[in-house]
């Protein structure tokens, strides 16, 4: 494996549904070892780019490299090296969190003996363990994001891509899995994460990406995204909202 | 900082929710859902082509004792007409076609409506629909003959008791599916679920040989009689209403709508009590009872008993959690279960029909196999493979987006289709078997057994061949709801099209059994077993690595189709 490689690259990514555009031509060089945040507002298009940078959504045009892979030529070896935690797709949620982790192991093909002896580390590790015989359809959503992370763990993989991972989220959860996540870009490891939640970003990341309206508007590492100002006043400048409201809700504080 | 707004009393609503708004709310998601998608409009239309043509056979077996001015049979016509359809509308959602959630109950549970608004609004809804039209039209068949036979007042009197019966219908299979959401629902009471349906069934058997033999014997007299206590009842009262009217019994009208307008009263409060665990039942739906202590490593605990036999990888993997799944998912043990109970009863309907004659006429029971024969023996065992096979035409749809999991991993198609087929053969394979020995046993051939178990393996293989490329190319999404027998609005269509298209395939794919049985004689009950599970097992095989291509092809395709829109 060389390190020229970048750990995800796209190229002129590109999506329509019914007519409107989800996704205008993407280009990303996510470097290996990197801590990547991918930002935006709802509907940016963040969940259709990374379906498409995954291989779960074929994308209209353009291109997707995992380590060098071609993700949509070469699928089984991109795939090998690639962790994933969507957003929005349920899990096979009628089997307990152990049995889930032993589904997801043994179709990467792993031994039944290592997938044994990770499984339990991970729940242990993810306070799962209590849950026990419960089926993760009755799991919390904090419960769900949580295996979800831990099936995308547990083969090793070299590039772990993440879908809103500290969405509906506790406190106590979500500094879990920050911690989790840092360990695993201290061992080599490159993380992409899509997310609005601007102190998570900059408390995580080396490099940002903010997208919106199917553009990438903002790239780099995050001391060049940010300057000298807050993240958040960048990502509201870039995405263009409005932050005061004038007389329209004035019912509201009758 | 509290919003004084909420310490007021929320003020009276401006304008009443009505029925009316449910329906139009019904109208215009019906409306959204075929934007932009040409091949969904052309489902419908093909789909209301067929009811239309149903409806105009139903409306001239109605309104022939009016055209031809023969007033013998009208009552018999009516009752048994009308009865089937009310029965129709009982039994076929549980059984094929689910009911249409276009407007589904848990979404109204955070809305202030009434109970009462709520369950009119949503019975209103269901009226707009194109099977309630197609009843609509051939019922009117009846209007004509009771205004035919008895002039205006009579028809008149029709016109109420078909609208009643229309409402009837729709508040039976409302009340009856919801009802029996909330038992699946229910991991507790999902057997006893079970039992009730295999009792319905049950109480079909007898009925249908009792009405071949009346049909035997043509003793229209005697027949007439059981159409007039048929009359009597919620099944029968809306449609000869205005028989009784043109025939001169004008007393028995208010009587019959009385019982009518009671019955689909009783429907409706039975449906609203159901409803409201619906609506919120959705939430903590099927809370699993805490199970056994954790025992093993996770691997041991994936694979059931069942898959116990698999290797450790992943094929077993895929295996084992099909398992899990096909006893686990409400909306897959609605399924199975309906296999259980219409395969074994169906074929000892059709090849008992002509024992019951022979016990009637005295020849005895030994001969009762008489009007049997090989070939319909075979026929009904294709029908019993046909529907369990079918079972399988929109799998992936059952996993909805969670199918995403086997597209991130990279599963091979063929090995993903031949892991499902194992799956569900491993609960269907016994079902079968113990089809294959009641019906030989029961019709009083043991030898045949041989016979019944070779189709029966033969139809199931095809079927899975065929199957197998219905739900990959055909795959269509289920809604996420609680309700196992939901369907999406147009998809209701889709399906019922989809499922056709692949019973007949695979019927037509198991023919040579057909041919065989009709040909070979003798010698075939003795051949069809092992031709048969040959058959069967290289039909099955060869349509999962035909198909697993094409799945290799347009997986992440696939994965979109099941994929819910919400």
């Amino acid at each position: 494996m060389t390190v020229e490689h970048p750990a995800l690259a796209l190229r002129g990514l590109a999506k329509r549904f019914d007519g409107t555009i989800a996704v205008a031509g993407v280009d990303l060089d996510v470097p290996a070892g990197s801590f990547y945040g991918l930002l935006g507002p709802n509907g940016a298009g963040k969940t259709t780019t990374l379906s498409m940078a995954v291989g779960l959504l074929r994308p209209d045009a353009g291109s997707a490299w995992v380590l060098g892979h071609d993700v949509w030529q070469d699928p089984l070896t991109a795939k090998r090296l690639l962790g994933v935690m969507p957003d929005g797709v349920r899990l096979f949620d009628r089997l307990t969190g152990a049995e889930l982790l032993a589904y997801h192991g043994l179709l990467r093909g792993m031994d039944p003996a290592v997938v044994d002896q990770r499984a339990a580390e991970l729940l242990d590790v993810l306070a799962l363990g209590d849950a026990g015989r419960t089926l993760v359809v009755d799991y919390s959503a904090g419960m769900k994001k949580k295996i979800g992370l831990a099936c995308a763990l547990l083969h090793g993989p070299r590039l772990l891509v993440l879908d809103e991972p500290f969405e509906a989220v506790d406190p106590v959860s979500a500094a879990l899995i920050r911690d989790i996540l840092t360990r695993y870009a201290a061992g080599g490891g490159t993380v992409v994460f899509s997310s609005h939640v601007m102190e998570v970003v900059e408390r995580l990341c080396s490099h940002v990406a903010i997208l919106a309206g199917g553009t990438i508007k903002r790239v780099g590492t995050l001391s060049e995204v940010r300057g000298e100002r807050s993240l958040e006043q960048v990502f509201v400048e870039v995405v263009g909202g409005r932050t005061a409201t004038g007389e329209e809700l004035s019912w509201l504080s009758r | 900082m509290a919003l004084p707004v909420s310490a007021a009393a929320p003020a009276a609503p401006q304008r009443p929710v009505s029925a009316r708004h449910f329906v139009r709310l019904k109208l215009r998601v019906m409306g959204n859902n075929f934007r932009g998608q040409g091949w969904r409009i052309a489902l419908f239309i093909g789909g209301a082509l067929v009811g239309l043509w149903f409806a105009a056979s139903g409306f001239f077996l109605f309104a022939a004792p009016g055209l031809t001015g023969d007033g013998r049979y009208a009552v018999l016509v009516a009752a048994a007409g009308g009865g089937l359809l009310v029965l129709g509308w009982l039994l076929l959602p549980l059984v094929f076609f689910g009911v249409d959630e276009t407007l589904d109950p848990a979404r109204f549970a955070l809305l202030p409506l009434s109970r009462r608004t709520l369950v009119t609004g949503l019975f209103a809804a269901a009226l707009v629909s194109v099977p309630v039209l197609a009843v609509l039209v051939a019922s009117f068949g009846l209007v004509l003959t009771a205004w035919g036979l008895g002039g205006w007042s009579a028809g008149l009197v029709a016109v109420v008791g078909v609208a009643g019966g229309l409402l009837l219908c729709v508040a039976a299979s409302r009340a009856v599916t919801s009802a029996f959401a909330t038992m699946l629902r229910s991991r507790r009471v999902r057997d006893l679920a079970a039992v009730l349906l295999a009792v319905t069934a049950a109480l079909l058997g007898p009925l249908q040989v009792f009405g071949l033999a009346a049909l035997r014997e043509a003793d229209w007299t005697r027949l007439t009689g059981v159409a007039t206590v048929i009359g009597w009842t919620p099944f029968g009262a809306p449609w000869t209403a205005g028989i009784d009217v043109a025939q001169g019994r004008v007393w028995t009208a208010p009587v019959k709508l009385l019982i009518t307008a009671a019955a689909i009263g009783a429907l409706l409060v039975w449906w609203s009590r159901s409803l409201e665990s619906a609506m919120v039942g959705a939430v903590s739906a099927g809370r699993a009872p805490a199970r056994r202590g954790v025992t093993g490593g996770a691997v041991g605990q994936l694979f059931p008993r069942l898959a116990g036999w698999a290797r450790r990888d992943r094929f077993g993997a895929l295996v084992a959690r099909e398992a899990r799944y096909w006893w686990r998912d409400a909306r897959r043990r609605a399924n199975l279960i309906t296999i259980a109970v219409v395969g074994i009863f169906v074929p000892v309907m059709i090849n008992l029909g002509g024992a019951g004659f022979a016990v009637e006429d005295e020849r005895g029971l030994t001969t009762g196999a008489g009007d049997s024969s090989p070939v319909l023996v075979t026929l009904s065992m294709l029908f019993v493979g046909v529907l369990a096979s079918v079972t399988l035409a929109n799998q992936f749809g059952f996993d909805g987006s969670a199918y995403a999991a086997n597209v991130v991993a990279g599963v091979p198609g063929r090995v993903e289709l031949r892991a499902r087929m194992t799956a569900f053969s491993l609960y269907v394979l016994p079902m079968l078997a113990i089809v294959a020995v009641v019906l030989s046993v029961v019709l009083g051939r043991p030898g045949w057994i041989g016979l019944t178990a070779g189709s029966l393996a033969a139809t199931y293989g095809a079927g899975l061949a065929v199957n197998s490329f219905v739900s990959v190319l055909g795959a269509y999404s289920l809604p996420e709801t609680s309700n196992p027998f939901a369907m999406n609005s147009g998809a209701g269509i889709a399906k019922g099209l989809l499922t056709l298209l692949s019973m007949i395939t695979s019927a037509v794919v198991a023919v040579p059994m057909v041919v065989a049985a009709a040909l070979l004689g003798d010698a075939w009950l003795w051949l069809a077993l092992p031709v048969g599970v040959a058959y069967g097992l290289g039909a099955a095989l060869l349509g999962a690595y035909l198909a697993g291509d094409v799945l290799d092809r347009r997986q992440p395709e696939l994965l979109a189709t099941v994929t819910p829109r919400r």
